[in-house]
């Protein structure tokens, strides 16, 4: 068994990259020296200089998502505008052929909490990918006919994964485990929205104007490239940003006072997935029974626990076992997801679940599976560091819930610092019967 | 079985060069912290036994998630967890690669139990089966419920290599695996997993000495004759050949396609590379379909062409490596249209269809422009450094390379000459030589297959209805497309069922 120190890791991590930048202080895990660049408007930019000879990665980090469509009948515009964002501007009018001649790698994604917008490229076009970034997220103009067609192929982007069997659940669970919060859509919305979204031109321009602001908005710049002249052309090309950050009316989930279960039909073949969700903490770098809930998960149904080696490997009653405790910026759910080899054995394998979780409220968990779990989240984070863009997008976490990085340090000195007395807690306070909401998907018909 | 004695590889070589052994392709990067493993077995699915189709797959998928003689599977899994790292298999028609990837800090104890994993199996029946009863699943439900998008390119392939080693998809069918033993597992490793067949790939920050050392053990093996498996003859389609999947779905993906005899390493591969790029690059908006089809009309996700095997590329935007092949299609890939959009049930996948057969008659009879062959050109330039962004990556290129005997710089370091060379007669006599669209598989998954058949065979037009407004240049092409032809005779019309879908070997 091998534990890390956070003098180790630094080290490790130092050598990760060697040649590009000396650790920060020998308490952090952060090898490299990073730049913040923090403009009148609100606008901030880290620069970090990591990765492979020649080579950007530029990546805005927009900290709004699906959870900020909190209008009734808008779910899905996060997604969709980001779509938008690919089409132009009056000073670049077609952003695919300018992008095309870089060579560029870019692209995008949204969901719950996020939209974030990357271009992986020679460093040889830093200042014109500047230019195009800032620009199109200032002057972003698109056409209503260019929207109208847009619209379409979100539909499709919809259509092809919604009768998948994870597609189906997914926003079944979402939909029964929330009341009000947002988040009780799914990323890309509920299909009646997407289905409306060629109606939607003017609220997408009210989207633009509210959540799009430099206050809103992080730049994580990672590459080959000269510090003193991205602090500059920063200045040049974002401080004519106006702010306006307006934030959206999100109506927090109570907490609930009674269980949930149903059982849905996916309307095609699948073994059942049991799918246990418990009302989770919002995402927290310093507050040790949060972080202690992100290990809870891995130590009571990760690869190594004993009920993995119970329901998977010795008993195979199960195809597979996944807890999902990633938090998000507000309380979301931890989940546990499961696919059940025999549909009359659902009851017992949800038992064996719970019986799980009572064994880690009472009892403390095993030391060496404790620090195996530690020093496998350490480990995880270290071997996602090979280029430029894995390091931009190591980021995102700490951008997205708190609007800078340097969040990561304090994550990872509580991570230190959480006992197994924290992860009993933990178990007692979050996966307790009322918070939670059992959704079991059963085929329609057929073997 | 293909030589073994390989010229040392030192791509992005960062400190010295090490001479590799035999039987191994180094790539050493001596400042980088990970060391990557991409063990190759020169066996793949067209080594399956004729009714034992999936063997080789399972055999890896074996290995790779069951125990060691040293260790259960449950041991394993509680031994790489505080290394945050595991290893993993892939098998396609040619190939089988065993992957592992590692931080140095944990060299040692990992190289152990990944070195384990493929020269000390337990061949537990307990593992065994686990490993059969998830594959079992995956062909039975996954398959068919999962992705239509990639179900339709496998059943593309299938009906090209029909009768050949290639047809049958790598996981083989739900009756051919559902015979599979553990001896038939344990048989097929004792002929195909011998030194003799066994390349060693290593890149990253090894230690000096240590590619020669994890050769010497997998020298262990025993030597073994490997009979070669003829290259495969896909059937060129005769006229129009479509096959329609009959299954309640909302969106219907297209694939089509037919055989070209093109490998990377020939002389027209740069040419018909260009063209590929700028008439469909994989996932970018820069494809000249997907301007077409999406940008323009807004009819679905993406859609795309290929020279190449592109498996699974709804997860990636890179192409995968190691999935090599002695013969290739060339390939569309439309993206779900919707069917319950507004219009007739299957209008909008037809007139899709038809937009990408007319775009594909465009490039046939106009071939490429000065124009778009240097934005193309352009584009490449610096796109193509990202295929190669981790040292794993790095390393799959160079199994691939050997495997088409491509020397010197290899295939990445090839692109840039490679393309800054090409001529714009050379690319169209390469579209002359390679592209066609009079014979053709297509291959839908949809709902009420015979009403889409009744659709084809009558010819009739199929447009398409917008939300919003269209200019009149842009209404007058789509009657174009809409009645574009696609000739096709009732008797090279199929449909079968979904869950009739690689059953057994039949379809």
């Amino acid at each position: 068994m091998k534990v890390l120190s956070k003098l180790a890791l630094a080290a490790v991590l130092a050598t990760a990259l060697a040649g590009t930048a000396a650790a920060q202080g020998s308490d952090g895990i952060f090898p490299f020296d990073y730049r913040l660049v923090e403009l009148e408007n609100g606008f901030k930019a880290y620069l970090i200089k990591a990765g492979a000879p020649n080579q950007i990665a530029y990546v805005s980090m927009v900290r709004t998502g699906s959870r900020d469509e909190w209008e009734p009948g808008k779910s899905g515009f996060a997604h969709f505008f980001e779509h938008m964002m690919f089409r132009g501007t009056d000073k670049y009018p077609d952003y695919d052929a300018i992008t095309a001649g870089m060579g560029a790698a870019r692209n995008a994604f949204t969901s719950s909490d996020r939209t974030v917008y990357y271009l992986v490229a020679s460093n040889e076009y830093l200042e014109q990918i500047m230019d195009l970034e800032s620009d199109r997220f200032m002057n972003l103009n698109y056409s209503e006919p260019d929207f109208r067609t847009e619209a379409g192929a979100v539909l499709g982007e919809y259509q092809q994964s919604a009768t998948t069997p994870f597609g189906f659940l997914n926003e079944r669970v979402r939909n029964a485990a929330y009341d009000v919060h947002t988040y009780k859509h799914t990323t890309i919305g509920f299909e009646a929205d997407v289905r409306a979204m060629p109606e939607g031109f003017d609220y997408s321009l009210s989207f633009h104007r509210r959540y799009y602001r430099p206050e809103n908005v992080v730049l994580v710049l990672a590459g080959d490239f000269d510090l003193d002249q991205a602090e500059r052309l920063i200045g040049q090309y974002y401080s004519g940003w106006e702010p306006g950050y307006v934030a959206p009316e999100i109506t927090p989930e109570p907490a609930h006072t009674a269980p949930r279960s149903l059982t849905v039909r996916y309307p095609g073949r699948t073994l059942p997935i049991l799918s246990m969700n418990y009302q989770a903490p919002a995402w927290n770098a310093t507050d040790r029974q949060t972080v202690a809930t992100q290990v809870l998960g891995r130590v009571a149904f990760g690869s190594n626990s004993d009920t993995y080696k119970k329901l998977v490997v010795e008993e195979r009653r199960v195809q597979y076992l996944r807890a999902g405790f990633g938090l998000l910026r507000d309380p979301g759910l931890l989940s546990i997801t499961t696919m059940v080899v025999d549909p009359a054995d659902v009851g017992q394998v949800e038992q064996e679940i719970q019986t799980t979780i009572e064994r880690f409220q009472a009892d403390l968990v095993d030391e060496e599976i404790f620090a195996d779990t530690k020093s496998n989240m350490k480990y995880g984070f270290l071997m996602g560091l090979e280029t430029a863009q894995q390091v931009a997008f190591s980021m995102m976490t700490y951008v997205i819930n708190t609007g800078g990085i340097e969040a990561l340090e304090e994550y990872y000195r509580t991570l230190d610092s959480v006992t197994r007395e924290d992860v009993r807690e933990a178990a007692r306070t979050h996966l307790i019967e009322n918070g939670r909401t059992v959704v079991t998907m059963v085929q329609a018909e057929g073997r | 079985m293909k030589k073994l004695a390989l010229l040392p590889v030192c791509l992005l070589v960062l400190g010295a060069c090490e001479m590799a052994p035999e039987g191994t392709i180094a790539l050493p990067e001596t400042e980088s912290p990970f060391i990557a493993f991409n063990i190759w077995v020169n066996v793949g699915s067209q080594n399956d036994p004729a009714g034992k189709e999936g063997l080789a797959a399972l055999t890896a998928n074996l290995l790779s998630d069951g125990g060691t003689t040293q260790d259960s599977y449950d041991a394993i899994l509680q031994k790489l967890y505080p290394m945050a790292a595991g290893y993993g298999y892939n098998v396609d028609k040619e190939m089988t690669v065993f992957v592992g990837r590692i931080h140095e800090d944990n060299l040692e104890a990992y190289y152990e139990l990944f070195r384990n994993h493929l020269l000390a199996p337990a061949f537990d029946e307990a593992d065994f089966e686990r490993v059969k009863t998830q594959t079992m699943n995956y062909l039975e439900r996954t398959r068919r419920y999962g992705r239509d998008e990639e179900l339709s390119k496998e059943l593309l392939f299938s009906l090209a290599y029909e009768g050949t080693p290639y047809e049958h998809p790598e996981e083989g069918y739900v009756q051919s695996v559902a015979d599979l033993t553990l001896d038939d597992v344990k048989q097929f490793y004792a002929q195909y997993y011998v030194s003799n067949n066994i390349v060693v790939g290593i890149g990253g920050g090894y230690p000096a000495g240590f590619v020669g050392s994890v050769r010497a053990d997998f020298n262990a093996l025993p030597v073994g004759e490997v009979a070669p498996i003829a290259k495969p003859e896909p059937r060129m389609p005769d006229g129009i050949q479509v096959l329609i999947v009959e299954k309640p779905t909302n969106a219907t993906p297209i694939s089509i396609g037919y055989p070209i005899a093109l490998l990377r390493g020939d002389p027209d591969f740069y040419g018909m590379m260009a063209m590929s790029s700028w008439f469909g690059e994989h996932r970018t908006s820069f494809s000249h379909l997907y301007q077409v089809i999406r940008e323009t009309r807004g009819m679905n996700y993406g859609d795309y062409s290929y020279i190449e095997a592109y498996p699974r590329g709804y997860t990636t935007q890179v192409p995968p490596v190691n999935v090599p092949r002695r013969s290739q299609l060339f390939e569309i890939w439309i993206r779900p249209i919707s069917t319950t959009a507004p219009g007739n049930l299957h209008d909008r996948t037809l007139f899709a269809t038809r937009a990408a057969l007319r775009e594909l008659k465009a490039i046939v009879d106009e071939g490429m422009t000065e124009e778009t062959l240097a934005a193309t050109q352009q584009y490449l330039r610096n796109y193509t450094i990202n295929w190669a962004s981790t040292v794993s990556r790095r390393l799959g290129y160079a199994i691939d390379d050997d495997f088409y005997g491509i020397g010197g710089d290899g295939f990445l370091g090839s692109i840039r000459p490679g393309l800054a060379a090409l001529s714009l007669d050379e690319v169209n006599q390469s579209v002359e030589s390679y592209l066609q669209y009079d014979n053709m598989y297509i291959v839908f998954i949809t709902r009420d297959a015979e009403a889409m058949k009744e659709k084809l065979l009558s010819g009739v037009a199929t447009p398409i209805t917008y939300s919003g407004e269209k200019s009149a240049e842009h209404m007058a092409e789509d009657e174009l497309i809409a009645s574009f032809p696609i000739p096709v005779l009732e008797e090279n019309i199929r449909i079968i069922g979904i869950n009739e879908v690689f059953e057994g070997g039949g379809d």
